[in-house]
């Protein structure tokens, strides 16, 4: 079966990976250093592969055709787009994926029930995965799954929607006969607007925002995330803020637990979102239920 | 309004050097070649793959409080606006204050999709 052995969320701001390089700005440091102590926390947890939950910036995914949730199901995708090349100096990098994970997540010949994932054979990694996984496996030596999110173009899934896909990744996995070792890893925003008025403002547009985050993640408290993460509240929180319900579903597929690790550390960004949740052992459940459905 | 069709074009020119370059050099030429073929795909585009006028000019003076206020996707425009200004017209820096200063009196217009 597989076990799950981290689940974490982490920032991706692209203009990181031009910042981050020694004399790292004093404003970036601790944002380094989280990374730095992520890396070493998924070292120790020895994934084989890693599930990475992120939105799409509109980068494979446009609204000629705008999955609410897909999978990337091939064994080597490319990483990074040529405009992000030119906009935030990221490499084009080869990535490895892990198909038969992807598949067990979602399904072999029929979608688990409850949830119509899109999927992708071509799965094409934008910053939001290439950033973290830079940062966190440089080598890019382990598989990612990547599920792919709509945050960024309304209509898009709801807070309980994503805590559903949390709670999904969770079953499915702890649940299967799939031999892996598995990190589930989220990423997205506190409150943050680009192309807004409350852009680069040097610090977080709504700090009550953060802090609440903060609260939820440390506690575990689903329910009330769900219940205040409404499109107009997100919305008021700054236009990218809906990329925060990727740490809902984080927080799902860590069985809600309070998480070990709940940071949001302050910088030029407002603040960077650092969360785990820690395994002392890995987790597994001979008792969920088995194949590629979820309960 | 062709919001579709803006956002379409947004990500269009940004998606490559050339067309950033091919943009910037002549907006005007860019678009009337851009909207000649976005007129008769097969199959058709929604709104028959055409631009407003009001979208047209704004596009073809650069205008980003004008697409702004019209609907237009803000992290497409911001990367838009980024990559056709910077860094020949502006810094990232002064592009990032012009784009609050204008964009401000529009709050968030909707930009659902």
């Amino acid at each position: 079966m597989a076990e799950i052995v981290l689940t974490a969320g982490v920032p991706h701001t692209p203009l990181l990976w031009r910042l981050l390089r020694e004399p790292i700005p004093e404003d970036l440091q601790t944002v380094a250093s989280n990374f730095d102590r992520f890396r070493e926390l998924l070292a120790i947890a020895r994934p084989d592969v890693i599930v990475f939950v992120a939105s799409d910036h509109f980068r494979q995914l446009a609204t000629s055709n705008m999955p609410a949730f897909m999978i990337g199901k091939a064994a080597e995708m490319r990483g990074t787009h040529p405009n992000e090349e030119r906009a935030f100096g990221l490499p084009f990098v080869p990535v490895p994926g892990d198909p038969e994970a992807a598949r067990l997540v979602l399904g072999h010949h029929e979608l688990p029930d409850g949830f119509d994932f899109a999927y992708s054979d071509e799965p094409w990694l934008d910053h939001s995965f290439m950033v973290p996984l830079l940062y966190l496996t440089p080598q890019l030596d382990v598989p990612v799954v990547p599920v792919y999110t709509n945050t960024n173009a309304p209509p898009l899934p709801s807070a309980r929607r994503f805590v559903e896909l949390g709670r999904y990744l969770r079953t499915s996995l702890l649940g299967s006969s799939l031999r892996r070792r598995v990190a589930i890893i989220g990423t997205g925003h506190l409150a943050f607007e680009l192309g807004g008025p409350r852009q680069f403002l040097g610090t977080s547009p709504d700090p009550e925002f953060d802090g609440l985050t903060l609260e939820w993640m440390a506690k575990g408290a689903v329910e009330e995330a769900i219940e205040a993460c409404s499109f107009e509240r997100l919305l008021s929180a700054g236009n990218l803020t809906f990329q925060f319900l990727n740490f809902l579903t984080c927080l799902a597929a860590a069985g809600a637990r309070p998480a070990t690790i709940a940071e949001a550390t302050p910088c030029r960004f407002g603040h960077e979102p650092f969360f785990a949740w820690e395994e002392d052992e890995p987790i597994h459940d001979q008792q969920a239920h088995a194949g590629n459905r979820p309960p | 309004m062709s919001r579709y069709m803006i956002n379409k074009l947004m990500l269009e020119i940004d998606r490559h050097d050339e067309s950033v370059e091919a943009f910037k050099r002549n907006a005007t030429a860019f678009l009337e070649a851009w909207e000649a073929a976005a007129l008769s795909p097969n199959p058709p585009y929604p709104d028959g793959g055409s631009l407003t006028p009001d979208e047209r000019e704004a596009f073809a003076n650069w205008d980003f409080e004008k697409l702004y206020a019209l609907g237009a996707h803000p992290y497409l425009l911001w990367h838009l606006v980024r990559a056709i200004f910077v860094p020949e017209r502006l810094t990232v820096e002064e592009l990032g204050d012009a784009f609050k200063a204008a964009v401000a009196k529009h709050d968030w217009p909707d930009f659902s999709t």
